[in-house]
Parts: C-alpha cells; structure tokens; sequence
C-alpha cells in the first residue's frame, strides 16, 4: 500500500474549512474555566485526562487530528508514506519549523522523542506505539520509523500526545539523574512547539498560555497562528460556580456543563452551548467470573447479562440522566470511533424477553448482586438507582455501594467486584485502544471482568498489523458482534461534550479525543458588555 | 510569669497529642483502600505499572517503617514529598494554608461583627419584634447547608448584582479581601447565628445580677453598664464556645473553598484524600491540628484576662 499525501495542501483545507466565514480578529484573552487542573505537562509521563487534554497546544507533534478526529493532517511533518509492504514510515520535516525557544525542530530531536515515547519504562501510554522498532534519520530534513510488524495505526499514533517532538538538548540539560526527574524540571517551564507557550501556573488556581511566536501554521488571514495573545485556565471545580463566573463574564468558556443545565444554557443570551461529537461511552461493566468473593456469581451466565441488557430502558435513562443530551449505542465503541460497526440500539429495551432469558438460564427467581458507584457523582447516582428499579422488574436485587474513586479502582483492578458504572474516551483515532482493554483479554482481563474470547483474541491481534483496510474493517465487525452480543457490559449511552462559550468566542474546538484545541479560537471585541 | 509557665506547660501538653494524630491520620489514610498509584492512573493503569510507582513510593514496606520513617523525617521538619504534585509538602502547605487561615480570621471577623450588635439588641428586646425577627433570620441562616448559602450569595451578590466577585483569590492582599467576602459571609452566618443565641442567653441572665442592678444605682451611664459589666461577664461562655468553632469553621473552609474556587488547604486536603497522597493528607491534618490547638489556648488565654480567677 502507498499512499502519498500533499499534506501541506490538506491542512490548509483542513484549517480554511474550521473557521467561519467571518473575519477574524486577532489579539486579547481568552479565558477557560476547567474542573481540575493539571498535574503534569510531560507528554510521555503524564497519566491523566486533565494534561493530555490540553497538551497539544503546548507541545506539537509530527501529524494533527482532524477537526473531526477521525483523520490526519500535517502537523511538523509536511509529508508522510507509509512503505508498502507497511513495515515503515518515512516522514518530511517542516522547513523552518522551530521549537519556542527559536532553535530548528532537528530529526534528532524527533527520534529522540518518538524513541523515548516507545520506551516501555517511560510512562503508561507506550503500548500506543509498541510497534516502533527504531528511528533513523532519511536524508537532512526527514526520518524514517522502522516498525517491528506493520501497524495500521501507526499514522494516528503520530498524532496523539504522547508523539509529541520536544527539543532534545534543552531536556537532557535538565538536572536529575532520570527521565523522569529531568521530566519534572522541564515541565515546570516547558520548551514545545506548539501554539502557545506556558507563562505561569499556580497549581490548583490558573494557568496562563502565551502566543509561541514561532509557530508555524497560518490562520484564515494569511498571519501566523494563534489569533490570541493568551489563553487563561482558570480551575473551578463546582460545576454551579462555573455557569454563574461565564454567565457573569468572568469566564469566556466553561467546560463540562453537566447535562441538567445545558437545556437552560441554550437558551441563555449571550452563549453558545457547544456540544461537540466525542468518543465518551458510558456503560456497566459486570464480573463474568464463575466465584466472586467466593461465591457463585450468576453474571458469568450469558443469558443473564443478555437478560440484564433487555431489561434496561437506556432511552429512559439518556431522557432523565442526561437530559436528552446522550443518545443510544449500536455498539461498545461510540459511533464517532473509526471502524464502529452495528446498526440499531443494542438491547432495544425488552422485559418479556429479559424474563425469559432469566428463567431459561435458571434465575427465574432472580438473584441479589452489587453495584460499585462512584461517591457523590450524581450523574452515576442517578443511573444506579434506576438500574435498581428496572432490573428490580426481573427479580435482580440490586445493592448500591457508594465509594470514592480509589476504592473503585482498587477492587476493580482486584476483580473482586460484581458491577460496576464507567465511561470511557478514546486517546487515538483508532478502534484498537478500546478494543484492547474491552476485549482483548491478555491486557486487563477485558475490563477486569475475566471475559475471554479466544476468536476476539486472534481476530484482535491479526487485526494490529492488518494493512489491509477492507479485511481490518471486516475483523473489527466481527469483534464487535462477538463482544455486543456475549460481552460482559450494558452499553447505556453515548454523549457529547457540554462546553459552554460566550458568544463572542469563535473558532474553538474540543475534538471527539477530548483535545481542547485553542490554535484556531479567536474573541470579537466586546462591545458593550 | 505565671502566664507564661502556663502558656509553656499548654505547649508541652500539645506535643503528645500531635503524636497521637500524627499516628491516627497515618493509620487512616494507609487504611483506605487503594493506593496513590491505582488512584492517579485510574482503570486503566496496568498492574505492572501500579507496582512500579508503589514501590518506587516505597509503599510496598511494612506499615511500621513506614511510620517510623515519616516520625523520623517529621523530627527534622520534613513531610514528605506530594505523590500528585511532586513539591515538598512543606511549601504546598504555605501556599495554602494562609488561604484557609485568612479565610477563617475573616469568617470570624464577620461573625462577631454580626453576632455581638444583634444579641444585644435581640437580649434587650427580648421577645419583642426585633429579638423575634434577629433570632428567626439566625435560625434559616443555620439550618441552610454552608454550599448552598455560598450558592445564594454568588448567585445574587457576584452574577446579579456584580458587587463581587464570583469565586477565585485575586493576586493582591486587596483583592484577596473582596475576594474572600462572600465566602467568609457564608461560613459566618452559621457561627454567628451560633455565638449570637448563646450571647444573647448570657446577657439576659447577667443582666439581671445584683451587681448590674447596683451599678445602675449608682448612676453610671447605661452604656458604661452594659460594656464594663454585662458585656464582660456575658463574654466568657461565648469564647468558649467561639474557640471551639473554630474546628468547625475550618471544616466548613474545605466546602466553602470548593463552592468559591478558592485555593486553600482544605480544598488541598480534599483532592490529596481523592488521590491517595498519603504525604499531604498527613501534612495538612497535622497543620490544621496545630492551627485548632493553638486556638484553644488562645481562647483560654483570652478567657483568663476576661476572668483572672480561671488562671489560678
């Protein structure tokens, strides 16, 4: 398979088609109200949403996600080819690309990053590019990935965080005796190529972005990127206070408006209530092992978990949870993951035939089991206590235990836990991250929860060096039917991101990965406010 | 002399009780379940990489070690290093905990002013319109969870009437202040309410006393009575009573600084308990311990100038 690409003329496609047919004004603030704050800016060492979230404006990498986060385009790399018989990759530096310090992006320094990201002792997000062999150097302006097995996903690795090209020498100067401790000294006034530059930080209350000027993508003007001078995250972490400082102006955008509010935010003058297309699942996870705790456990009954997912009413639940926000799966993997196969709402809601199921499998009489629920989390409060009156229809007893996060995760990773509530978000535009930790048992047991298909298993690991695009389609279909219809989840719904923006706020974008993308957003002066 | 052998004594006296919460809050905390590692890298942490950072934290060692390392570095002022946020948990600690001191003086502060003015009004119009009105208002003020007055007062003083602002610190000692208002006004209004009921019970039942009765008879000026004489013996329970909310005070801070996205140390604590970060949860707990015990000796301090006879 070759295929060449003239990414430069992509991106400007991509980047003419992002913005609104308005003219663009250039300069001032933009401020963000977020619900946590980061904890660590190292793209490769960094294991939480509220980093990676915003990374990629402060550190670049070789290819961009589209807009809609399905596809590439050119990021530090102007060309990319994949060789045919899919074992490399050859990738063109662009000219005169530079870090914000004003010192040249070298290949150096991108096989020093790519190599340190694949490193299996840097960090948790390595498995995404496990496929990497080495990095050599091709020709003055260009490298070339050599791959241990072909990798169909190798491209939108590029475009993940954890890719990003950091200068070589400016991080190695750090002090400390490991990656890790040089990490957090570099991080404290990191050096990227990204849109903007991290000016300050007072952990737990703002951080300030300032414009890199060395960037090199254009905006709609024909001017360099970004339109803002800054970019202000201000932490916030009751959802309430949130509305009330964007409502008042304090804020010019507010993310995760919880879906209670979004109705009345819509109709608010002066916002735009944003709900962009995400990859974010929500879901029950059971226990399919025969014992749990010791006892017999009648979820490892697949008619069971058949009978549960029948007795769920996900469109009463996605009306009363989500306000009508979410909407219903076709399959495990949101519909905005590429390679998602299933038409139709899983498990239309059926009780006569979720009772037959139970009594075919023996539990005519049903069965007392137990549901792990994240303390204080209304959302999920609200789906357990529903789940509890419907799946009470089928004689399941159901018994609420409220925990705090760490608690969860503790018996979750354990596997001594029955049920429990998740959501999941994709990192890469790829149908293999989420499909390895839900399916494919050798890496967390399927979600923990001890399922195991030996056909998934085999189709999952043919499937991670298929190159063939039609054949990898055709075994993604056959994962997703084997672990729709015997897998041990009750998909209840997916939803976008709630994000609300005044309207004065222009050209901003979180993509369906949950990357908040300010390169491209921009403020009209305010008039009278 | 006296005063100071006692003020010495107190101190000494708090050095065990450090120790025994400095005990207690590691047991705690290492009873929870989980771990700092499984709770930062959450559902999808795999089990090799969750025993690397346990054991890199050392936290694979015998509970007892454990804590005789931390009592060891304790000794040398030292808390450890935050788990989360990679400082020292001495210098997270002062950029917090002023936040949370500041925000409880100014609670305080606003407390008294409402409390004291009020119980007298509502102690000498006792049963009349105004004690009825005062004490009622009190009573709604008290029965209101503190996050949802701190969401009434934003809601109308920052987003309608734009008086203040609607959470955050502000960077200058200034803005720090205006910023601080609304919150301090939310915690105070359950103290107040608290400090005014028993104040005005105490000035009704000095206010009675033959000594009140002959001062009057002597002819000193109404004001003069009510400050020298029945203000001051009325006091006495009430610091009592004001020193023990205090610990109250600071527990509502941690709610407060959340509702108002303020940076303090409760809300520092709340998020290190989330994460498992085992060094400041001790950190801040053994702090705010110290900051509740040194208030108690004031109080007492204060109690004895108002009444020299409790020294002896």
């Amino acid at each position: 398979m070759k295929k060449t690409l003239a990414g430069a003329f992509a991106a400007a496609l991509m980047l003419s088609a992002a913005q609104p047919a308005l003219a663009v004004e250039r300069g001032g603030t933009l401020v963000y109200g977020r619900y946590a704050d980061s904890l660590f800016l190292d793209p490769v060492l960094n294991d939480a949403n509220v980093d990676i979230w915003v990374l990629s404006n402060l550190y670049d990498t070789l290819l961009l996600p589209t807009d809609n986060g399905q596809g590439v385009q050119a990021g530090i790399a102007t060309k990319w080819d994949v060789s045919a018989d899919g074992m490399s990759v050859t990738l063109q530096l662009r000219k005169g690309a530079k870090f914000s310090n004003g010192r040249d992006i070298t290949p150096e320094d991108v096989i020093w990053s790519l190599e340190r990201a694949a490193n299996p002792k840097n960090g948790i997000w390595n498995f995404l590019i496990s496929s990497i062999d080495k990095v050599v150097p091709d020709g003055s302006d260009g490298v070339k990935i050599m791959l241990k097995h072909p990798d169909p996903a190798i491209l939108h690795a590029l475009t993940v965080f954890n890719t990003a090209v950091m200068p070589e020498k400016e991080f190695e100067a750090e002090p400390g005796n490991t990656d890790e401790a040089k990490a957090r000294e570099f991080a404290k006034d990191p050096i990227g190529s990204g849109p903007f530059v991290l000016k300050s930080w007072v952990h737990g209350q703002s951080m300030t972005l300032v414009r890199n000027p060395y960037y090199w993508a254009k905006g709609s003007d024909g001017k360099a990127l970004p339109y803002l001078n800054s970019v202000v995250f201000k932490v916030i972490p009751d959802d309430a206070t949130r509305i009330l400082q964007l409502q008042s102006g304090a804020l010019d955008g507010a993310e995760f408006i919880p879906y209670a509010r979004v109705q009345e935010l819509k109709k608010a003058s002066g916002i735009n209530m944003e709900l962009y297309p995400s990859t974010r699942v929500e879901y029950v996870t059971m226990n399919v092992r025969k014992d749990v705790a010791g006892k017999a456990n009648p979820l490892s009954n697949p008619e069971v978990r058949q009978a549960l997912n029948y007795a769920t009413n996900k469109k009463a639940i996605i009306q009363i949870v989500t306000h009508g926000v979410g909407s219903p799966m076709s399959s495990f993997m949101s519909s905005a993951t590429p390679l998602h196969a299933g038409k139709g709402e899983l498990y239309p809601y059926d009780l006569a035939k979720a009772k037959a199921l139970m009594a075919k499998a023996g539990y005519g009489k049903g069965f007392s089991t137990s549901l792990l629920v994240l303390a204080g989390n209304q959302d999920e409060l609200s789906i357990a206590t529903m789940l509890q009156q419907m799946w009470g229809q089928i004689g399941v007893k159901l018994q609420l235990q409220q925990v705090d996060n760490a608690t969860r995760t503790d018996e979750y990773r354990k596997g001594d836990f029955s049920m429990r509530l998740s959501a999941w978000t994709d990192d890469i535009a790829d149908p293999s991250e989420i499909t390895s930790y839900f399916a494919y048992s050798p890496t967390i047991q399927s979600l923990h929860t001890g399922w195991k298909n030996d056909t998934v298993d085999k189709l999952f690991v043919q499937s991670q060096s298929q190159m063939d695009a039609a054949k990898r389609k055709e075994e993604y279909a056959k994962i997703q039917q084997i672990f729709n219809t015997t897998g041990p989840t009750v998909s209840l719904y997916q939803t976008p991101y709630p994000v609300a923006l005044r309207k004065d706020v222009h050209g901003f974008v979180q993509i369906p990965l949950g990357n908040n993308i300010f390169r491209g957003a921009w403020v009209s002066k305010k008039t009278s406010n | 002399m006296h005063l100071l052998l006692y003020v010495l004594r107190r101190i000494i006296q708090l050095i065990p009780t450090l120790l025994f919460i400095a005990l207690v809050v590691f047991l705690l905390v290492h009873l929870l379940p989980g771990d700092p590692a499984s709770a930062m890298l959450g559902d999808r942490a795999l089990t090799a990489d969750v025993n690397r950072i346990n054991h890199e934290l050392g936290l694979d060692r015998p509970l007892p070690v454990q804590f005789l390392l931390f009592l060891r570095n304790l000794l040398h002022g030292d808390l450890g290093r935050s788990i989360q946020l990679h400082q020292s948990v001495v210098s997270l600690i002062e950029q917090r905990l002023p936040v949370t001191i500041l925000l409880t003086v100014m609670s305080a502060l606003v407390a008294v002013v409402l409390a004291l003015p009020l119980a007298f009004v509502a102690a000498l119009r006792r049963d009349r319109e105004a004690d009825v009105l005062i004490r009622g208002t009190f009573q709604i003020g008290l029965s209101m969870p503190v996050f949802y007055i701190g969401l009434l007062l934003l809601t109308f003083f920052g987003a309608y009437l734009r008086w203040f602002p609607v959470g955050g610190y502000g960077d200058t000692f200034a803005s720090h202040l205006y910023h601080l208002f609304l919150p301090a006004l939310t915690l105070a209004l359950s103290l107040s309410a608290v400090l005014m009921r028993n104040l005005r019970q105490a000035i009704l039942s000095v206010i009675g006393a033959e000594y009140v009765d002959f001062a009057r008879a002597k002819g000193l000026p109404a004001r003069l009575v009510l400050l020298r004489h029945v203000l001051r013996n009325a006091l006495i329970s009430t610091v009592t009573l004001f020193g023990l909310q205090i610990g109250t005070l600071l527990g509502g801070a941690v709610v407060t600084e959340t509702v108002f996205a303020i940076p303090g140390a409760g809300r520092l604590m709340i998020e290190s308990i989330y994460g498992r970060d085992y060094p400041v949860v001790q950190g801040t707990t053994l702090c705010l311990a110290v900051v509740v015990s040194l208030t108690f000796l004031l109080t007492d301090l204060i109690q004895v100038m108002l009444d020299p006879r409790l020294s002896r």
